[in-house]
């Protein structure tokens, strides 16, 4: 299994250390604490993230918090919702990314991929598949979606949860393997694609079909996922200029979302625990009303607009 | 010289083996209490000192069952504990009050981002935490 052991103690120099040995070996951490150079990368991606002042370790806990693009997928499949072709990214613009944009880029790619696939609509799959390989060898990515990889997925195409499964693991590996080879901007990156381009289409699908109300979880949802995105991105924003508007983006879309109605059908949640099973019920539902969808899709559309430009 | 590699080694061999303890955390746990869930392979892990406590966050889906794997033993002995909090920091369990647990089966009614953490009542130690999923067993009764 390629996932590793990640410390997501609150900043603790003994964490670190312990992460650090599992890789770097008990010699070179006493010798001057010095670290081996991670695995060969493409160059523009070290120049790309040496413009990045961030404590990774600090974030990382942040990293793996959102779910999956085939997770929420999935979801929107269970949901029995139809596909919209119009809402997406054009799988055609792949080549003109690159560096850091090119990660997010591959984040909505992921999104729009797994979106075609969970609806049963394999040539467009196909068409966002060929996207994400051709951003994907840029991080030397590649094999994680070799044609062995995607025939073992088609041939699970009518087992939701398998796919699920195969998906997750996938994922998971391109965030370990970003995080191994030092490539935490671009992870955080693509998983900023990956948030924004889930909530764009949900937000389209609840437009063509209001009666799925409960796709307003989803919205729920990625909304709380917008303050650990402030965080990831509030690090570095003295720095860089992109993070400087992202992180602008950002704070004006939670601004919006703050407003969404929230009806509490119960206090706070209700937590029953029998033998060792634990069961939460949640009373929070939203209301999304055409307006407050246009008003979430007027503040999340300049963001989406920065990173697709080409 | 010899002796200064040799001192660095000895030095070293502490720190090696709590990682190696560590690690072995993992596939004991897995073989003693994932049983026939999936589990994508996704574990975290740390050494805890004194009140030290170790946070996951994570996205856990409506209509799934999800197990939570604590795993490891303080140098008292003591098993480990999960807080576990909804996004907005609102404690909604402490498995402490409810005695001691090899795993435990959460499920919710909503989607939702929970924030796990992971803490020893005394001591310190490694400690690990796995995550496996399966199909609910609210939602096939119910079907």
């Amino acid at each position: 299994m390629v996932f590793a052991a990640r410390a997501v103690k609150k900043p603790s120099k003994k964490s670190s250390l312990l992460s650090n040995l599992a890789w770097a070996g008990p010699f070179l951490v006493l010798l001057g604490g010095c670290t081996p150079s991670p695995p060969a990368t493409p160059r523009d991606l070290h120049q790309a993230d040496s413009a990045y002042v961030v404590p990774w370790e600090q974030f990382e806990v942040y990293l793996k918090a959102a779910p999956s693009p085939v997770q929420v997928a999935l979801w929107l499949r269970e949901e029995k919702v139809g596909f919209y072709r119009d809402p997406l990214h054009d799988p055609t613009l792949a080549g003109r990314y690159s560096g850091l944009q090119g990660a997010a880029n591959l984040g909505i790619y992921l999104t729009d991929m797994a979106y075609a696939h969970a609806t049963k609509q394999y040539q467009p799959a196909y068409e966002y598949l060929t996207a994400v390989n051709r951003l994907a060898s840029r991080y030397s990515l590649e094999d994680i979606f070799s044609p062995e990889r995607i025939k073992a997925l088609d041939a699970l195409q009518d087992r939701p949860d398998s796919v699920q499964r195969l998906m997750a693991q996938y994922y998971g590996e391109i965030q370990e393997r970003l995080t191994e080879t030092g490539q935490q901007a671009m992870l955080r990156h693509m998983i900023l694609g990956g948030w924004l381009e889930s909530l764009h289409l949900t937000l389209q699908i609840l437009e063509r079909e209001p009666q799925k109300s409960s796709l307003s979880d989803v919205v729920l949802l990625q909304k709380s996922l917008v303050p650990l995105l402030l965080k990831l991105y509030a690090a570095d924003t003295a720095h860089s200029e992109a993070s400087r508007r992202i992180f602008g983006h950002l704070s004006a879309l939670q601004a919006t979302l703050e407003t969404l109605p929230i009806q509490e059908s119960q206090a706070r949640p209700q937590t029953t625990v029998s033998q060792n099973r634990i069961q939460i019920e949640f009373g929070q539902k939203v209301k999304l009303t055409p307006d407050k969808i246009q008003e979430v899709r007027s503040q999340l559309l300049p963001l989406r607009n920065f990173i697709i430009q080409t | 010289m010899s002796r200064l590699l040799g001192l660095i080694f000895l030095a070293s061999l502490p720190p090696l083996f709590a990682q190696q303890r560590c690690k072995g955390l993992i596939p004991a746990c897995r073989d003693a209490y994932m049983g026939d869930l999936n589990w994508d392979g996704r574990y975290w892990r740390a050494e805890l000192f004194g009140s030290e406590t170790t946070e996951i966050y994570y996205t856990f889906f409506r209509g799934l069952k999800y197990r939570l794997i604590p795993c490891g033993r303080s140098s008292t002995q003591a098993t480990p504990h999960l807080r576990i909090y909804n996004a907005n920091r609102v404690l909604l369990l402490d498995t402490r009050t409810q005695g001691e647990k090899p795993f435990w089966d959460l499920e919710l009614s909503n989607t939702q981002l929970l924030i796990i953490e992971v803490y020893y009542p005394s001591g310190h130690g490694c400690v690990a935490l796995l995550i496996g999923h399966g199909p609910s067993e609210i939602a096939q009764a119910q079907d």
